[in-house]
Formats: C-alpha cells, structure tokens, sequence
C-alpha cells in the first residue's frame, strides 16, 4: 500500500512557545519575514467575568488527498508525490502566486527573497536522513506527530486509531481539499479557512497549456538558476523588517489574531502570506 | 563568517544537486512522481556532534549539524531525557547566535568617553598585559577586596569565582540577586535545602509566581503539560493572563502582592479541617501549634478581600490540594525577585507544602539528586591579611548570602565608597546595565570604576560601558567542564561541551582569560591545569561517564529511589521542618510569615504596579538581538488592560510615555483583557543603549529604565515587582 504521510496533532498541548517555526525555518533556510508553519491562538471568551481556558493550534501545509493548489499551478511545479506529500519544484515555479490563492489554509507564500512559491514538505531531507521533520523533532510538548497513517504501527497511525470519532479537521469553505492534518479530541480556532480560489478559466489553461510550459521550463530551468545565482551572490535581500507596515506584518501574534478574526479575506490574502 | 557568507555557501551547494535536477527534468518533461520525490529526498550531507544549548540556563543537551564546518541546525538530543527531547525556539536560534553579525571579534579598548562607543581594536596580549596592570594597580591602592567579580549562568563561571578566590576578593555576585534568591532563602530555611519540585508525578500543582509555560524551565515546563493531559490539575494565580494561566486547569487574576493572603487561607482550611497527617507534623516539622494559632483568622473570607479570589474557590482548592498530597505542590518558583518580603512570600509557600507532607515524595518537593562530580583541581584559596573584613555589601540586611552577595546594594556601597573603596569590575557573560533595576544608578556605579572588564560574546549594554572588552566564544566553540543538572526526581545528569566548531574571530573562552591573567598576576598556580584534566577529576567516581559522555551527550549517575530521607534529619537548626524559624526570632525576624497587605499606589496618576516576566523566546537582554528570535520578539509592547486603556485613551499600538521616579520609557500599547486593571507588563532586553546591537538599540522601552531599586529585606533580592508607574498616550497632556 501507498505511505500516506501526515500530521497528527494535539493541539490541547500546544503552548505556543514558536519552538516548531524556528526549527522549520532554520532547517529550510526560509527568508526573514516568511514562515511555513504557524500557531494559531482562539479568541480567549470571558466566563465568569475573567478570561476562560485558551487554546492554541500549531498548523502548516495539510498535504491534502485533493489540493487545490495542485490544479491552480500553470507549469506542474506543484506535485502530489506518492507518499501523499505536496510538493513544490523550485526549477518549475515561476512565483506566479495562483497556488497562494488556490490554498484555503494560508499555507503557501511567496518567498520574498527566492520569489517562488514555498511551504512546508515535511523536511524530505531530514526524512531520508530518518529524522523527524524538524518541527515534530523539537516540538516541547510533543504536540506534533507525524508518519504514514497507512502503516498501523506508526506513532501517528496509532494516535489516530485511539481517538477514532474524535478527530478534528479543518477544511476549506465549500469543499473538502481532504487535509492529511488531523487534530485529535478538539481544536480551536475553528473555522478559518477560506474558499479556494481556481477559476475555471486558469483550469483550462493549465490543462491545455501546461505540458508545453512545463517542458519549455525545464529547458529553461538552467537559464532561472543562474539568474537567482546572480540575486543571491550579489546579497540582495529585502530589507529586513521589525516594524511592518500595516499591508505586511511579521508578528506572529498579529498572525494569531488574523487567524481568530474568523474572517480571512481573499483580497489581500497573497500579501499577508507573504509576510507569514 | 557572516550569515551572508553562509548563505552563499548554502545556495552553491544547493545549487549544485538542484543543476543535476533541472537536467533531468528536462529530459524527462512529465517526470514520475517518485523520481521527483527521489531527487529531493538525499540525505543532508551533515556531521553530528553533541553539544549543549547556551540560549538560557536550562541546558539542554542537542546535536548540531554541521555541513563543511557550518553548523546549520541544532536538534534536540533524544538522548538528553531533563529535556523531554526538545529544543524551544531560543535553542534553535542558536545558529543565529553563533553567526551573528553584531558578534565581538577583537579585544576592543574604549578610546572616547565612556558610552560613546569609540573603540579601538588591539591585540590580545596588549588586551591582557592592560587588564592585569589595572588589577595590580586598584589591588595596591584598594586591597584585594577593590576588585569585584560577576560571572552570569554560565558553565565557565566557576573560573571567574575561582579566580577572583585567587586574586584575593570576595566581591562576587552573579545574576542570582536579580532573579532567585528569595525563593532559595526560603526553602533553605524552612527545609535546609532547596528542593526540586516533581512535577512529573504531582497530581496538582499551584502555580503561583511563576509562567511555567513560557518562562521554561526543563523539564517542569512539559511535564505540566503532560500532567494536565493525564488528568492532574494545575491551578494558576497570575496578575496576567500568561500562556500558563491559558493552559491552566484554573486562573486566578490574583491582586498583586497577596499570594502570601492565599496560602495562608489554604494553611487555614488544611489545618482546620484536618487534612494533614499529625503524625507527620508531630516527627518532621516544627512550630506547627504557632503556625495553626497564626492562621485561625486567615480564613477564605479573609483572603478574598486581598486576593480577589473568592473564598469558596480558595476553600475548594485547600481540599483539593491535600486530597491530592503528598503528590501535590505549591510549586517553588525560580524567578523570586517580586517584593521586599518576597523571601517571607515564598517562607509561606514552603509551609503549606509541609502541610501537604510531600517531602521526598512523587510528586512532591524532592531533595537534590546525588550527582557525584567530584572538585576540579581542587587548591587552597590566599590569604590576604590587609583584606577589609567582609563583603562590601555586608549588613545592608540579615541574610546576605555570603558567596552571592547583592547586586542592589553592592552596587549602592560602589556609588557611596563605602564601608571602602570597589573600584575595578570583571564581568562575565552577565548584563547588569539591562537587567539590575534602575539602569541610570548601574551607570552611576561604572562611572565610580577606574576599571570596567567586560568578556562576552557581544557588546552588550554593560559592555558598551567598559573600558577593555573581550570576545568570547560561543558556547557551540568551547570545551567545558562537566556540569550537573537536576531533574526532579529522575535524578541527576552530567553533561560537557566540546567544541563544534572552530572559535571564530578572536574569541578566546574565559577559562583562557582567567589563566592568562593569573600568569600575569603571580598566581599561575591557581589555573594550573587544562580543561581535559579537570573534567578527569570531576569525573573521578565514574570510569565509564568519559565514554559515554562522547557516545550519548550525556551521562546519567546512580539515582536512589526517593524516600531515602525519611527518618534523616533536616539540615535546619531544630532537624525538622521549620514552619516556626527560631532563627529568624534570633535575627529579630517574624519567625512566622506575616502578612503585608502590598503597598498601595503612591497617587492616582501612579497607579500600574509594574511586574516583569518572559516570553518562552526571550531569555532577558541576551537572545532580543538575535536575528531569529527578533522576528518573533521584535519590540516590547506595554501590555495595558482595555478598560484602563479606555481611561486613558490609548488605542491599540499607540505610544505610550510610561514613568516612575527611577526613569522613563516609551513604547506602544498593547490593549488587552489579558492583564489586571492597574497592573501593567513588559518584556525585559529591549531599549538598549549598546551601539553593538543592531536590532535592539532604542527599540521598545527598557524596563530597567524604570523599576526603582528596591531590595529583598531578607536576602537583599532584588524587588522587582514594587515599582509603580504613570502611563499616558504620548502628545497627551
């Protein structure tokens, strides 16, 4: 049988101490500014005249069975492996940010400093190297675990069986993408992801046009790597920012606070990504 | 090596499989999926080596990886259980430490005015031949005791205390006055000891004074969470709505400064229903017929009028508490620098603990494990006879510790010259300018010096200050002593650095420094031996700990079970548990705890008591500069609660003046139902005045700046929590 690779998570343990976006970003060298993974904070609710038990919910790409990003990239950059990982091919993606839209989780971003699409692929270097993903590895309280749910002896298969009728999972507005990301017992926030963006003219243009972009991409590829050799060798980095302006933020609390606003809006959602 | 570099390194690397892969791609066109999944998935071409985190003082054992000689990632070493096998946001920033820009990288001698941040960059010789001229020199003209010596938490501390034993001063302090000292007072009062707490099998713990789960301290940091998962319940009395009170089975908003109202109400109902053992309060403590005249009146009722917690929850929890003893707590604390009675605050924690019998019980208050680390090249410290006859800060209060002192009131009897002349200040890895109360009288302290040494690793604000500053290494860069850390009641275990790395830049570790100075200042024998051969004698009692220190990370001693103590006497003068202290009736001290109600706001416009706490991603003045972490912690907000906002009118992120009679700050709000009306926070390390820290200076407010110097009457802890303050919008009248 196929893997199946996902996240098995007890949010309830979660202490919201930024120890998995850490490791994440630097065990994948992402930019200042940019995160692939997050923790989202409920809305504290007043009880009894003070504030009730909070809540918070480590999150990243869901790897779903059905992604939307998938079909809303225009060169096959993005991938559905056969370990039930999404992928992203660096050589491929022309930073179009279409699959930013197309994701209802907010979990891709456009690197501000590689200007490609970018989220989390459960560390397949640290995989091979029989490491957990560096988030699951580092993570206080074990909140996170992560394996083939199809294999009955993984950590994450087992957890899932012990909490069967008792898993949460959070899916897009209007249809379920089928995330590989389940939060056992409870969860919260709940509720705040978004309706996909695919319009149906971009499918038909990837359908049509995307083995030929696909092909004149890779031949290209070279062409591409030598110009982002070029941004890198020369330093370019965007400035980096402690105070962002009010379009773009990097405080992560401010994140949390988007996330528990209930009402992530698809406008400007490419920008606010960015800045996760 | 810059991160620039680094990151260049990186992308030539990358680069070079990512080429391999294009081609293929493009031979390929539609590729198979697991061929693209293949191509990524090569193992990182990285070596492994144990090292020990340096990002705070729990040290926790990781791995490092490193890729042509460039560490890359740190990860937690599963090895190293006191940590539960993780490594938090701080200990992955570690990279960042090392490779940080803002690094010192010379010996710098100040060559403008002090603070103005003129340096000049010597040699290291010059840089030592200087620093042992200047000690001889206020040695002549000030004895010995002229020099004073702070080494912050660090494994090579102990060379600085030894060579400042050596040189002939007892001027020592370290961190330990502005942070736990009141609460170690207490406990070696009343127990004789300080104990852990066993969080790991406690069934309810009372987490009062303490933010367990962001300040975090291994492993009691997960093992609460673990706890509350298995069914154990973990009550929470906090002023702030912290990330432990979220989490907590119960929060309690308690009014600041009556923690003390509380547990003497839980004393209360303890004894007056008869939820102890009199068995065990007849054998193991003493005074417990004062103690329960002393509590008649403190009822619930009574405490609810202090506290804000009504009495019928105060009640419940006193019963839920000993229904659960002896696997329950009134957990210590570490961080105990609050009030001017702290040490009496944390005395009244300590008896209701005894209350609960919990002794060298699971999940109760344990004895410190045996770790058997023997003395390191052990040697008979001089005597100097011209020597003054004592500390500086001698009887300022009752119970100084001796080899600790108190950095308020050393700092106090430098700024005064009296009882004599302290004129030469070796600091270590500690930062006094951003981390002792009322920054402009530590100031007022260097300009008193005609010596400020300062070895770090960068140029922090107490460097900024110094007259000669060194480069320290990172702790990823050295070889150290073995060190013992205690976790709970799982015992003991042993740990070692060697490097990871090369040293980069100049840096050279402390250990060097001490040894060099001592040469030149007619003392060799005192550092007469390396850091292999030191680790041998403390090592000593375990042959097989050098090899599987290399094997493991770490070493784990023999751990006895607990109860081993039973039937022992107490190391206190009356060989039991004082709840009643005969010493403190000697010293002229309330024997039992007695309640202060705390101080009320001096006027109406001075009303926010200030109080202090952590970010699980700051470890105070040292980690807000790193590049990682300062993405998470980028400023320090003034946390104000909405209704005093609204009062006020400050609105969500505006500036705000904030000022007391020690100084002034300004930074935005943060308005918020999490925080007691008349009680405002923020995060310590920022404001900074070094030149040296790019992503700190001037950023935010340092709340330094404003707590006024108030001592621990005990102990002469620093009180941090007494300060009250102003806030007004900015522009606003």
């Amino acid at each position: 049988m196929n893997q199946r690779l996902a996240m098995v998570i007890d949010s309830a343990k979660c202490i919201d101490c930024k120890a998995c976006q850490a490791a994440c970003k630097q065990a994948n060298h992402v930019s200042r500014g940019a995160w692939r993974n997050w923790i989202k904070e409920a809305a504290p609710v007043v009880e009894n005249g003070k504030l009730a038990r909070g809540h918070f919910q480590p999150g990243a790409c869901m790897h779903c069975d059905e992604p939307s990003c998938l079909a809303a990239c225009p060169t096959g950059a993005t991938f559905k492996s056969a370990d039930g990982s999404v992928g992203i091919d660096p050589k491929l993606c022309i930073g179009c940010g279409n699959c930013i839209a197309a994701c209802p989780y907010g979990a891709r971003f456009r690197d501000p400093v590689r200007r490609k699409a970018d989220k989390c692929d459960y560390c397949p270097q640290r995989r091979a190297a029989g490491l957990a993903p560096a988030c699951v590895d580092t993570c206080p309280t074990k909140a996170r675990v992560f394996g083939d749910i199809n294999d009955p002896d993984s950590a994450a298969a087992k957890l899932l069986a012990a909490n069967q009728g008792r898993v949460v999972r959070i899916v897009a507005k209007g249809r379920d993408t089928k995330p590989n990301m389940y939060y056992i017992a409870s969860t919260a926030p709940e509720g705040w992801a978004v309706k996909p963006v695919d319009p149906l003219s971009f499918n038909a243009l990837t359908q049509v046009v995307a083995p030929l972009v696909r092909y004149a991409v890779g031949l290209s590829g070279l062409g591409v790597l030598v110009m982002l050799g070029r941004q890198l060798m020369a330093g370019q980095k965007p400035k980096a920012s402690h105070h962002a302006g009010p379009d773009t933020t990097s405080d992560p609390e401010a994140e949390s606070r988007q996330g528990t606003a209930n009402k992530p809006e698809t406008a400007d959602k490419e920008d606010g990504h960015d800045a996760r | 090596m810059t991160d620039r570099q680094l990151s260049r390194r990186d992308f030539l690397r990358l680069a070079g499989a990512s080429a391999t892969a294009v081609a293929a791609t493009a031979v390929g066109a539609a590729t198979a999926q697991e061929a693209r999944a293949a191509a990524s998935a090569a193992p990182p071409a990285w070596e492994s080596k144990f090292g020990v985190c340096d990002m705070c003082f729990n040290r926790c054992g990781l791995i490092a990886r490193v890729e042509r000689g460039v560490i890359t990632k740190l990860d937690p070493n599963p090895k190293f259980t006191k940590s539960r096998g993780m490594l938090c946001a701080r200990g992955n920033a570690g990279v960042d430490q090392v490779y940080d820009p803002d690094r010192l990288k010379t010996p710098l001698l100040r060559v403008g005015a002090r603070g103005a941040g003129k340096w000049k960059a010597i040699g290291w010789d010059e840089a030592l031949d200087l620093a042992a001229a200047k000690m001889k020199d206020i040695a002549a003209k000030h004895t010995r005791c002229g020099m004073l010596f702070s080494a912050g938490a660090d494994t090579q501390s102990q060379f600085v205390n030894r060579f400042a034993e050596a040189f002939g001063s007892y001027n020592v302090t370290s961190h330990e006055s502005l942070c736990l000292l009141s609460g170690n007072r207490a406990f070696l009062d009343t127990y004789g000891e300080v104990p852990l707490p066993d969080v790991k099998n406690s069934k309810y713990v009372i987490l009062a004074g303490a933010n367990r789960l962001e300040a975090l301290v291994t492993p009691d940091s997960m093992d609460l969470v673990s706890i509350m998962k298995a069914g154990a319940k973990v009550v929470v009395l906090d002023p702030r709505y912290t990330k432990s009170a979220a989490l907590a089975s119960e929060w309690w908003p308690v009014r600041p400064g009556t923690d003390m109202a509380f547990m003497f109400a839980l004393a209360h109902v303890i004894i007056a229903e008869k939820l102890y053992d009199p068995a065990y309060m007849q054998e193991r403590t003493s005074g417990f017929e004062q103690l329960a005249a002393h509590v008649a009146d403190k009822t619930p009722q009574w405490a609810e009028a202090e506290t804000g917690i009504p009495a019928h929850d105060t009640a419940r929890i006193a019963r839920e508490l000993a229904a659960a003893a002896p696997a329950a707590m009134v957990y210590p604390g570490r961080r105990t620098s609050d009030y001017e009675n702290s040490t009496q605050i944390r005395r009244s924690f300590a008896i209701v603990n005894a209350l609960l019998s919990n002794w060298d019980r699971p999940g109760g208050l344990v004895p410190s494990r045996p770790a058997g680390v023997k003395k390191g090249a052990p040697f008979e410290p001089p005597f100097y006879d011209d020597n003054p006859p004592g500390r500086v800060d001698q009887g300022g209060v009752p119970l100084l510790f001796e080899d600790e002192g108190s950095f308020v009131l050393t700092r106090e009897a430098v700024i005064k010259g009296a009882p004599y002349p302290v004129k030469g200040w070796m600091v270590y890895k500690t930062n006094p300018m951003a981390t002792a109360p009322e920054r402009r009288k530590t100031r007022q302290m260097i300009d008193a010096l005609d010596f400020l040494l300062v070895v770090d690793i960068t140029m922090s604000d107490t460097a900024w200050m110094a007259d000669l500053v060194l480069p320290a290494p990172s702790a990823l860069e050295r070889q150290d002593p073995v060190q013992a850390l205690q976790a709970g009641a799982e015992g003991a275990c042993l740990v070692w650095r060697d490097p990871v790395i090369a040293p980069l830049h100049q840096s050279r570790p402390v250990f060097d420094i001490v040894k060099a100075l001592s040469q030149r200042l007619g003392f060799p024998e005192a550092f007469d031996f390396d850091i292999p051969k030191y680790r041998e004698q403390q090592l000593a009692a375990f042959p097989e700990a050098a090899e599987i220190l290399k094997r493991d990370g770490v070493f784990y001693p023999p751990n006895p079970p607990l109860g081993t103590t039973d039937g022992q006497p107490f190391k206190t003068p009356s060989q039991k548990i004082e709840l009643f202290s005969t010493r403190y009736a000697d010293k002229g001290l309330d024997p039992l705890p007695v309640y202060q109600p705390p101080k009320p706001a001096p006027d109406a416009a001075r009303k926010f008591r200030l109080v202090v706490g952590r970010s699980a991603c700051v470890t105070q003045a040292s980690s807000t500069n790193n590049a990682m972490l300062s993405e998470f912690e980028p400023e320090n907000t003034l946390w104000l609660n909405e209704e005093s906002a609204r009062e006020l009118g400050v609105g969500q992120g505006d500036m705000v003046l904030v000022e007391s009679p020690a100084g002034r700050g300004e930074l935005r709000a943060l308005v918020t139902p999490k925080i007691r009306k008349n009680t405002v926070y923020m995060l310590s390390g920022f404001g900074s005045v070094s030149g040296g820290l790019s992503r700190i200076k001037g950023v935010g407010a340092s709340i330094v700046e404003l707590m006024e110097s108030r001592v621990d009457a005990i102990c002469g802890n620093s009180a941090m929590h007494e300060t009250y303050v102003s806030v007004r919008k900015k522009g606003a009248a």
